[in-house]
């Protein structure tokens, strides 16, 4: 019985850890948010700011341009499989598919457009930045930059926050575009749904198109956040950097999916289920 | 016009893509190789597999639940607009089983196990341990790489078995919360219309996405270079692979329909 | 020397071995031959080869042109596969012990015990117990690696080559960023493992106590080839300016070192 207690006790000690552990690393995570936002202030809002634009530029390539053909081919070949699996599912239930292009527009720049180029960009953005600040930390450039008068934060995040933003934002847009002409092709070659009847827009409203862009804003936030969080708590060498990343990727990924459900629950709150 | 430049940056890019693509499918072969027989070291593999699980069931889990749910609320104005509350359950069910649920998992396990598996190997390169293995005349692919890719597919496997009832379980929550739709209604929802074919063409591809994010992640963790600053980089490029793997099997199984 | 074509007496024989690396020659036209059961050190300043010479007997790196031999065999020419077979009669113990992070020290000698002799896995940790104490690590043997000290972590490394009872053991750099108390130990051990096991010893160092203390004989290399080999008091002996500026550690003299 005691061994029963004992061994409950420690089951709650260690939940516990766990719970405070979270708590604090949400709360640290919140600070990087903010810390990042007063940077953005401070190197291109207040009076006298330095406002640099060499930084902005090259993140803007690495996260923007350099993801073009990895966005473009993944989206194009999930977009093909979303919609050939939605006619298969149509085709067994109403029989009727002039409806599958309607419905899929919908959904595309309301929601999978912007997550699924989020969820990509989460494994390839948010690794490489986590990779590279948490390489920083642990070779003490980043303590350099500290000694220098800079703070990281300014210096590393802020230009990454601004760039992933804007190319989330714009990703987004091009994955739900590829994700639609995949879509609209498998539907013709596979199914011989029209593309006329098809890319039919008419049904799109601008509640989804605002609802869309405003998912590519929050995960676009999310995503450099999580990861330079994670690279500057990186400790130790190269299996620091190695867990630093890790845990970039799937804290990114997480993030971007539960920014999701909870942002799509709320437009169906506010909007009374006609979404 | 398509300057100069462009063309030798997309020929550069083109090589070395397919570098990666050839020592992949070296290692690939090796693999088989070292199965055949198929002696595994049972401590490595037992080791492998209870880390891999253990790791990766809560973010499984939460994944699989937010998948689930979401699928509620994607379907429900179609839904509403055909008022047929009976087939919410199986509008979000078919797309979770057959592919939702297998993609995310797959991705969230990538991020979590492929991407560690990486960074793993990657120190044990790095610090000249695999060449320790090697010295001590024990086959690196042998003991190491073999028992990861097998607990990486059984591991996929179990997980996507596990997260595939998580969700239709955070569907049917999300349905009566946001919806309210009744639990009852949901489970016969999903009992009629949801085929044993459903369920199975999902694992299907999680047997092929545990088997493509095991090759990928060892490889790019074996063939480090240049310490701390290589380990991040391998990891990066490791999830990048395996994400653009898994989509490519993804659509070539949905086109076989297994 | 033999002459060249036949398989040579010695245990071991690097015949006129060349090696570049990106172009950049480092080995030219090497000739070494290490008999049975000697203390052979190889010493020269860092970059000019010692550790590449011997990372080619057991297969690491690949030699671009010439010969090497072991035991009346030809090995150059071996796969990966056929390096098995020799790395199972020659050890090595790296530089930075490369013990396996995830184990403890005791499972990391088990390891070798467990796959080469078929043991069951509670059989080889008490066998390794045994080797770790023959090591003076008898209360370290759940620790891990990370856990302990360079000296430590490399006679573990030495305990853990020792379980396949290995006819020649190849010692890099064994006693360099070590303190002289602990470099002094690894000697001792070296010369127990040569005197009572019969053990060949080929060992890369710059340490020179070490040379003067334990070594048989002494090869040193300068420019890509054996500039010099004979025992320690022949070599301290030699006119030779080059050698002399090595051993005596003066930072002029004859001796040509890249970007100095």
């Amino acid at each position: 019985m005691k061994l029963v207690i004992d061994s409950l006790f420690g089951r709650i000690t260690a939940i516990g850890v766990y719970v405070v552990g979270g708590v604090r690393a949400t709360f640290e995570l919140w600070m990087v948010f903010v810390g990042t936002i007063a940077g953005i202030w401070r190197m291109y809002g207040r009076r006298g700011a330095s406002r640099p634009t060499g930084a902005l530029v090259e993140q803007l390539h690495i996260i923007g341009n350099r993801s073009l053909l990895f966005i473009t081919v993944t989206i194009g070949f999930i977009g093909m499989v979303m919609i050939y699996q939605a006619c298969l599912q149509f085709s067994r239930s109403i029989g009727d598919l002039s409806q599958v292009g309607v419905q899929f527009v919908r959904l595309i720049i309301s929601d999978f457009g912007p997550t699924l180029t989020a969820m990509m960009l989460a494994t390839r953005v948010g690794a490489g930045i986590a990779a590279e600040i948490g390489s920083m930390k642990v070779t003490e450039q980043v303590d350099a930059l500290r000694m220098s008068g800079v703070l990281p934060v300014d210096y590393l995040l802020v230009p990454r926050f601004l760039a992933s933003i804007i190319m989330t934002l714009a990703l987004s847009i091009l994955g739900a575009a590829i994700m639609y002409g995949a879509g609209g092709l498998t539907a013709y070659l596979s199914f011989g749904v029209n593309p006329r009847i098809f890319f039919d827009l008419s049904f799109v409203q601008p509640r989804h198109v605002i609802l869309g862009l405003l998912k590519a804003l929050a995960y676009g936030a999310a995503i450099p956040i999580v990861s330079g969080f994670c690279g500057l708590r990186a400790r130790g060498s190269s299996e620091g950097v190695g867990w630093a990343t890790t845990a970039a990727v799937v804290g990114s990924s997480f993030a971007v999916i539960s920014l999701d459900f909870f942002l799509s629950v709320g437009a169906l709150w506010l909007l009374k289920g006609d979404l | 016009m398509i300057g100069e430049r462009t063309v030798t940056l997309v020929g550069t890019r083109a090589v070395a893509v397919s570098r990666e693509v050839g020592g992949i499918t070296i290692l690939f072969g090796q693999i088989l190789r070292a199965l055949l027989p198929p002696r595994i070291d049972g401590r490595e593999l037992v080791k492998n597999l209870h880390k891999m699980g253990n790791r990766s069931v809560p973010i499984v889990a939460l994944t699989a639940f937010f998948a689930g749910g979401l699928m509620v609320v994607q379907s429900a104005p179609f839904v509403k607009r055909l008022d047929a509350t009976s087939l919410a359950g199986w509008a979000a069910g078919y797309a979770v089983l057959r592919e939702v649920g297998p993609i995310l998992i797959a991705l969230m396990f990538s991020g979590r196990v492929g991407a560690n598996n990486t960074a793993e190997l990657g120190t044990m390169t790095v610090t000249e341990q695999l060449d320790g293995l090697r010295a001590l005349a024990i086959d690196p692919i042998r003991y190491l790489i073999v028992p990861r890719v097998v607990s990486m597919m059984v591991m996929l496997v179990c997980l996507t078995v596990i997260g595939d009832l998580v969700a239709l379980v955070g569907a049917a929550i999300v349905a009566k919360a946001v919806l309210n739709i009744e639990f009852g209604i949901m489970y016969g929802s999903f009992t009629e219309n949801l085929t044993p074919h459903d369920f199975l063409h999902g694992v299907y591809k999680s047997l092929a996405f545990g088997w493509a994010i095991a090759v990928t992640s060892c490889y790019f963790g074996v063939t480090v270079r240049g310490g701390a600053v290589g380990v991040g980089r391998a990891v990066n490029a490791a999830v990048v692979a395996a994400a653009v793997s898994v989509m490519l099997i993804d659509f070539f199984l949905t086109y076989l329909n297994v | 020397m033999t002459a060249a074509g036949g398989a040579p007496r010695e245990l071991i024989v690097f015949r006129d071995v060349h090696k570049a690396f990106d172009g950049k020659p480092v080995l030219r036209g090497m000739n070494l031959a290490v008999t049975k059961g000697e203390i052979l050190f190889i010493i020269g300043t860092s970059g000019v080869g010692k550790s590449v010479t011997i990372k080619h007997l057991v297969g690491f790196l690949r030699i671009d042109s010439g010969e090497i031999w072991f035991d009346g065999k030809r090995v150059d020419q071996l796969d990966e596969r056929g390096f098995y077979a020799v790395r199972r009669r020659v050890g090595m113990v790296f530089q930075n012990a490369t013990l396996f992070d995830s184990m403890t020290l005791a499972e990391n000698v088990a390891l070798p015990l467990r796959k080469h002799k078929k043991l069951r896995h509670t059989s080889a940790l008490a066998e390794a117990m045994g080797r770790l104490e023959q090591v003076y690590l008898t209360g370290f043997t759940d620790r891990y690696p990370a856990e302990l000290s360079d000296g430590m972590r490399k006679r573990a490394a030495i305990a853990r080559t020792l379980t396949m009872e290995p006819e020649v053991v190849l010692f890099d750099e064994p006693t360099t960023g070590l303190d002289p108390v602990n470099a002094r130990r690894i000697d001792r051990l070296i010369l127990e493992l040569s005197r009572s096991l019969g053990v060949t010893a080929v060992v890369v160092s710059h340490d020179l106590t070490s040379i003067f203390s334990i070594a048989d004989r002494v090869a040193f290399l300068y420019q890509g080839q054996v500039h010099a080999v004979g025992t320690p008091d022949q070599l301290r002996a030699s006119a030779d300016p080059i050698l002399q500026q090595f051993i005596q550690g003066q930072s002029s003299g004859p001796m040509e070192t890249p970007g100095f």
